[in-house]
């Protein structure tokens, strides 16, 4: 699919888009600056937002020590823990050390004692491999349905799309998932129902994977769809498009080489910003199907006050959904010729 | 080993597809009759058990805060505790054979089991038994856990016997050693803690983020092990756990709660566990101060609400009626003590006579802890209401209502796991001194009782005083208790043999068998 999606420049069979073709190629130099400056942006961006959720935590009633602690501990008990989790020191300071700390992978310690970055260390992966297949599926059926809609615009298979996708885009992930469970698990027994772990801690087998990416893409498809179908017919009225299908090629040929290419840098966006969601709708997945992801982690850390943890679990959530943000940006600026 | 609240935070309600299940599944019979009579246990075959737990949570500490059932599970069946709830009493023997008391009753002598090994071979001996007792006295809630007994006075007598001094008589001395006093081997460092072989009916074989594989100990001092090994699954909502039990892929779902009870009730092929006396949520009164401090009062509240209807519709009927006495699994919980009913007219006499202010709108704060308690709360306040009381229920959040409400509170919903002693609970909550007063509650007779109980050896005076102090309580005390909810535990048709005792009980997994 990628070779089709090459740069206009190099394929636009019009000579309509040629103002584009002549822009000069910006200096390598500059481009990595932006690049730089890009990444510095979303890094600032980062740490507000982890600033924001320290402070958050600091604002739910009671603390790290007194959540963990067991009924009948004692005020001197409690003050002596607070003490030894550091949560007699200014909140300010805390958070300051915990991000000091980051630069060399270190997330701090979890009110229990325990590495954040080791607490984080199974789950995540796990967490990764149900957002990445999720976010796989999303591209391939939202980009084959919005195709296939847009194929014959006003159709009966346009209509039947926009319409179901619109539908689905509303429905919660718990819905989906409790509705999952109910017809493939318990009725018809096709799928195990909830995700049990090997003793290297990941999901025992791959059907277990079914339900829950199911569970997480089917909204996020019906976003996708409209998003991919949009594009589209926006891409459609463009010239060069209108000529080739003057010029009578096949529907397909002018879908692949005509309407695609102009229509990827908003379907980047789309798909980029369904990864946030993707993340945070694995939270409330992950609970339904027990799937031994990083949402279970962060539903324990808040209770407990956890202010590490949560702030870890937003970190590296963070930086994966930076990421490919940054990503979506570079397909988008290849695809529109090199702008940052 | 005394109640630890969030122990029981993952018992609550099962919701979402299992009760739409329920809505869509074959007939109303009620649960499957699997331990059908004469059937011989069977050896072999691997019993795989859902157990609810955070990620978050999870520690591998015998003697550290087990906040996940998963921990607690995998833990009791790897590591023996001294004594364990029993049914016939409520202390029954495990690593330790047998005790005796001084005629003080202060001076406690256990006596290690013959023949008990750890896992790796080495025998078991009063030197391990100390050193565990005192590491566990060591931790943060070491004082509440083995109240009156300072780590000092833990010696070793021999090398089968374990002397523990009270501070105090103590006549129930040994219920203190039944649930955490898990022995390790003296020494053992911190860092082997997950690995350190245990003295129980299994071994691990291996632990993941909260999931294990224990394999049976051949060598187990307490008799044959039937099954070959147990799988503990940790699952964070009971939803997902009663899931995985109705699609086939765990055995047993370990104290899942009343609402996934009501779902299987229409499955034939689960068999729903009950564990009467497990739960008890009692309405606490203030006694020392604020409205409720006039006992007239507390009377008439008493008599106002409906026991029958509350078990009925917070538990679902997986439950019995209360009557005022805390400890209602114990074996010498008085029974003969007439059950208080509703009686609205005695009520609102009662109400005029103490000349309570029923203009007044009145607070009663509770949590949503556990499922049910705030159910709690909302019935009992419609009820209340027909004797002329007037409460509304205020939802607090749970590290807010502990640390502000508990102990303080004038109107205020709580629950205790330990159900199967009236002196335990006494000593804990009820005694003038007692740190956990909720009730605020000081009363000279009831202290002498508690103090006779404690102090008498010989059980059937002991048992005399502990029916007055029962009597008093039911009489006077601060407490509301309406009703208590059983433990529930689902289980495939298969499992036999489970365990039926409340609280702790349900962790004694060794006499489990499949068969198939």
């Amino acid at each position: 699919m990628a070779g089709s999606l090459s740069s206009p420049a190099t394929q636009s069979p019009t000579g309509s888009a040629a103002g584009e073709d002549l822009r000069p190629t910006r200096p390598v130099l500059s481009w990595v600056l932006r690049l730089g400056g890009l990444l510095a942006r979303r890094a600032l961006l980062l740490a507000v937002l982890l600033a924001t959720v320290f402070a958050a935590v600091e604002l739910l009633p009671g603390d790290a020590a007194n959540a963990t602690s067991e009924r009948g501990e004692s005020a001197t008990d409690l003050a002596q823990r607070r003490e030894l989790l550091g949560l007699d020191r200014p909140v300010l300071t805390r958070f300051t050390d915990w991000m000091t700390g980051l630069p060399v992978g270190d997330l701090g310690t979890s009110a229990r004692g325990e590495s954040v970055a080791d607490l984080l260390s199974r789950p995540f992966p796990n967490t990764l491999l149900l957002g990445g297949l999720a976010l796989l599926t999303t591209l391939a059926v939202s980009l084959a349905l919005g195709c296939w809609a847009a194929l014959k615009p006003g159709g009966k298979a346009d209509r039947a799309v926009s319409a179901t996708a619109t539908g689905v885009l509303a429905l919660p992930e718990f819905v989906v998932a409790v509705a999952l469970v109910l017809v493939f698990a318990l009725w018809t027994d096709w799928l195990p129902a909830v995700t049990l772990t090997d003793a290297d801690g990941s999901p025992a087998s791959w059907q277990m994977l079914v339900l829950p990416v199911l569970a997480l893409s089917i909204p996020q498809i019906g976003w996708n769809t409209r998003i991919v179908r949009a594009a589209l017919a926006d891409e459609a009225k463009a010239p060069h498009v209108e000529t080739a299908v003057i010029d009578g090629l096949p529907r397909h040929r002018v879908l692949i080489h005509h309407l695609l290419p102009g229509a990827t840098p908003t379907i980047a966006a789309g798909i980029a910003t369904s990864t946030g969601m993707l993340l945070g709708g694995a939270v409330v997945v992950e609970t339904i199907f027990n799937y031994p992801g990083i949402g279970s982690v962060l539903a324990g850390a808040v209770t407990d006050r956890d202010s590490p943890v949560v702030a870890g679990v937003v970190a590296v959530t963070g930086a994966v959904i930076t990421g490919v943000l940054l990503l979506a940006d570079l397909v988008r600026a290849w695809a529109s010729g090199g702008r940052i | 080993m005394d109640f630890n609240r969030r122990q029981v935070l993952w018992a609550g309600g099962a919701i979402g597809a299992a009760a739409l299940l329920a809505a869509c599944s074959g007939d109303g019979d009620t649960s499957a009759k699997a331990n059908a009579a004469g059937t011989k246990p069977k050896k072999g075959g691997t019993l795989r058990v859902g157990a609810l737990g955070r990620a978050s949570a999870i520690t591998r500490d015998p003697h550290g805060t087990q906040a996940n059932e998963s921990d607690y599970l995998i833990i009791s069946l790897v590591h023996d505790t001294l004594t364990t709830p029993g049914a016939k009493t409520n202390t029954a023997p495990r690593l330790a054979s047998g005790w005796q008391a001084s005629d003080d009753l202060k001076t406690w002598r256990f006596t290690i089991a013959k023949g008990a090994k750890f896992h790796d071979g080495a025998p078991v001996t009063a030197e391990d038994v100390v050193w565990s007792l005192r590491r566990l006295r060591g931790t943060p809630s070491g004082a509440s856990r083995l109240p009156g007994i300072k780590a000092e006075n833990i010696k070793a007598d021999g090398p089968a016997t374990v002397v523990l001094v009270s501070d105090y008589a103590n006549a129930e001395l040994p219920l203190l050693t039944r649930l955490t006093t898990f022995v390790l081997k003296k020494d053992t460092k911190d860092k082997e803690i997950e690995k350190a072989p245990g003295t129980g009916p299994f071994k691990l074989e291996w632990f993941r983020s909260g999931n294990a594989r224990l394999v049976r100990n051949e060598d187990w001092h307490g008799g044959e092990v039937l099954l070959d090994a147990i799988e503990v699954k940790i699952f964070e909502s009971p939803q997902a756990m009663a899931n995985a039990l109705l699609a086939g892929q765990i055995d047993v779902a370990s104290n899942v709660g009343a609402v996934a009870a009501r779902t299987a009730a229409r499955r034939k092929d689960i068999q729903i566990v009950r564990r009467p006396n497990d739960m008890a949520m009692p309405i606490v009164m203030r006694t020392a101060s604020g409205p409720f401090a006039d006992p007239k009062v507390r009377e008439a509240l008493r008599l106002a609400v409906d026991r029958e209807a509350m078990v009925k519709q917070v538990l679902s009927g997986y439950g019995t009626v209360g009557n005022d006495i805390l400890g209602t699994g114990d074996p010498a919980y008085a029974k003969d003590i007439p059950q208080r009913v509703r009686d609205l007219a005695k009520a609102k006499s009662l109400l005029k006579e103490a000349g309570f202010d029923t203009s007044k709108t009145y607070k009663l704060l509770t949590t949503e802890d556990i499922s049910g308690l705030a159910e709690s709360a909302t019935l009992f306040a419609t009820q209340v209401r027909e004797a002329g009381v007037k409460i509304e229920v205020v939802k607090q959040e749970s590290a807010t209502f502990w640390d502000k409400t508990w102990l303080k509170g004038d109107l205020y919903t709580t629950y205790w796991g330990t159900n199967d002693s009236v002196v335990f609970l006494a000593s804990k909550t009820m005694v003038s001194d007692s740190g956990q007063n909720e009730a605020g509650w000081k009363n000279t007779a009831f202290d002498a009782a508690y103090r006779k109980t404690i102090g008498t050896k010989d059980a059937a005076a002991r048992a005399k005083v502990l029916r007055g102090l029962q009597q008093i309580e039911h009489d006077a005390s601060g407490y509301l208790l309406w009703g208590v909810a059983d433990g529930i535990d689902l289980a495939a048709t298969a499992v036999r043999g489970l365990p039926t005792l409340p609280g702790y009980g349900r962790v004694q997994l060794e006499r489990a068998w499949l068969a198939r």
